[in-house]
């Protein structure tokens, strides 16, 4: 069965680079681009995991993640953090949170398309 | 050693005004032969003769009858210690000063110079980490590159790809090598030292610059190793300086004393890290413990705070920032910070959550004060603070969990919420 991902980003063009990596994968995507939205979005299409970035307008992507861990239906998802502040703070944060992985930006497309498919896998 | 070259530095001083021996014992009123004696150390000078050779010589008696000041030799000591790939004559150095006065002189300012140039670029280092606009311009800057650098490698691997789809991730490309390039302009300049504020914001105070360098914790004062007084001997402070900064520090010595550390701090960790329930546990004011707070060693065990302190103006009185929470010292700041708010609510601390532009979040507490008893006719003068951690998650669930949640910003001009009803001033990164 096809796996779903959700990209939570604001920047167009990384949005559409990652959706075409992922596609070329064999995975459906859809994306968001506004954090107010991310959560109602992520629970109506129930993806199989999350590309989330931690900086995002309105809505910041570490409440985006606490309000994920704090909803039962998708408490569990396994979620995949990008940040352009590749700082040991975020990155401690992010797992503090409950983030399953963390990336920083720029990423190499071949290390993201790996840790998604492991993180799928797991 | 130094006096028994007395007549070694007539000499050359001498030389160096091209004064023959003959004329300058005329001016000085002593005969020929007895400066020869005195130049070649075989006779010992003093009082009215010195005075009169050293006026000759345009020269400072005492420097020349006690060799160069001690400091001085020592400057060059440490200018000639700073290269240690060039050899130097060190046992020679007092020897060199007094042959060459000027020389030694320029080597020892030289060396001040580079001091100075690297304290100021310490604190521009320093400043630059805080900065607000430079955070979020690498933010952007480090978004154009992630976009360009996986766009291309699709280009670069994808042989099979349809035309229609190539030529978009080119125009993509195109449209973000433009943006990276406005990015690095208006880096440029912001760079450029043509606005006040980049020339006022060099203006720390050196308390301050004492906490910075301490990281904001004063051990060696807190443990009674060294007492106020050796320290601002320690500081180069002008007169008006040694009075704030004594007054600063014995805020600090008072703080450590009425909340000592070691007592502070294990009852810190039995109440979380929370002010207010600190508060009732020492019978004090929060705002006292707010400021102990601020000031504690750094460790992975207790959470980093920082603090703001301003007036009823929202002028900036004392501040420490941390690295993910610059806060602006000349105003300008979001007019939502929740400390603005407790200023029209004295005595009551306010918790609220704050949420940036850019993900990071803080746990808040604020609270207004007046500072001084109120006079009929007379606005009350009031102050305050706001004390805040990103280690949120180490202070009680209910001091975070269910505290009211607000999207602030650092400062109009880096804040991407353009709906924000509280803008004053336009965004500056419009390439975002």
């Amino acid at each position: 069965m096809q796996k779903t991902i959700t990209i939570i980003e604001d920047e167009p063009f990384i949005i559409e680079a990652l959706t075409f990596l992922l596609q070329r994968e064999g995975y459906l995507v859809k994306s968001v681009s506004d954090g107010a939205l991310a959560v109602d979005f992520i629970i109506e299409t129930r993806p199989n995991l999350v590309i989330l970035d931690i900086m995002l307008p309105n809505v910041g992507g570490m409440k985006i993640l606490e309000d994920i861990r704090a909803t039962e239906s998708i408490s569990t998802l396994p979620v995949l953090m990008l940040t352009a502040k590749g700082q040991k703070k975020d990155r401690r944060a992010a797992e503090d949170a409950g983030a399953s992985q963390f990336m920083t930006k720029p990423f190499e497309n071949a290390a993201l398309i790996k840790n998604v498919k492991e993180m799928l896998f797991s | 050693m130094a006096s028994a070259l007395l007549g070694t530095r007539i000499r050359e001083n001498r030389k160096a005004l091209g004064i023959s021996q003959k004329n300058l014992a005329r001016i000085a009123g002593v005969s020929a032969s007895y400066l020869n004696l005195i130049e070649h150390n075989r006779r010992g000078i003093a009082g009215k003769t010195l005075n009169a050779i050293a006026r000759a010589l345009n020269a400072d008696p005492a420097e020349l009858s006690e060799g160069m000041n001690q400091a001085l030799i020592d400057r060059v000591k440490t200018a000639a210690v700073r290269n240690t790939k060039i050899k130097t004559e060190h046992d020679r150095i007092e020897e060199f000063a007094a042959r060459f006065p000027g020389f030694a002189r320029l080597i020892a300012r030289q060396s001040d110079q580079i001091d100075r140039r690297d304290e100021e670029f310490t604190i521009l280092s320093d400043q630059l980490k805080h900065d607000p606009y430079f955070a979020e311009a690498m933010h952007l800057l480090l978004s154009n590159i992630t976009t360009i650098r996986s766009t291309s490698d699709i280009l670069a691997t994808s042989s099979q790809m349809p035309a229609k789809t190539a030529q978009r991730f080119i125009n993509n490309l195109a449209q973000e090598a433009r943006k990276l390039s406005k990015t690095a302009e208006d880096i440029f300049d912001y760079f450029e030292p043509t606005s006040e504020q980049q020339v006022t914001s060099l203006d720390i105070s050196p308390y301050e610059s004492l906490l910075e360098k301490n990281r904001y914790y004063l051990n060696d004062l807190e443990s009674d190793s060294v007492t106020i007084d050796q320290i601002l001997v320690s500081l180069k402070l002008s007169a008006d300086e040694y009075r704030a900064t004594k007054k600063s520090l014995n805020s600090y010595k008072e703080m450590s004393e009425n909340l000592p550390i070691q007592q502070f701090l294990v009852a810190a960790k039995n109440h979380n890290f929370d002010a207010i329930a600190l508060a009732q546990y020492f019978n004090t004011d929060i705002l006292s413990i707010c400021f102990r707070l601020a000031h504690l060693p750094i460790k992975v065990e207790i959470p980093q705070f920082g603090l703001i302190q301003c007036d009823a103006s929202g002028a900036v009185l004392y501040r420490k920032q941390l690295n993910s929470f610059s806060l602006p010292r000349y105003g300008g700041a979001c007019p939502l910070w929740p400390v603005y708010r407790s200023l029209s609510q004295p005595l009551q601390p306010i918790r609220a959550m704050l949420d940036m532009p850019m993900g990071d979040r803080f746990h808040t507490i604020s609270f207004a004060y007046p500072t001084e008893v109120a006079q009929i006719g007379m606005p009350a003068l009031t102050e305050a603070i706001m004390l805040f951690t990103p280690d949120y998650a180490m202070l009680p669930k209910v001091a975070h969990g269910q505290t009211p949640q607000l999207d602030v910003g650092l400062q109009c001009t880096v804040c991407p919420r353009l709906a924000c009803k509280a803008r004053r001033a336009a965004y500056l990164l419009s390439n975002k």
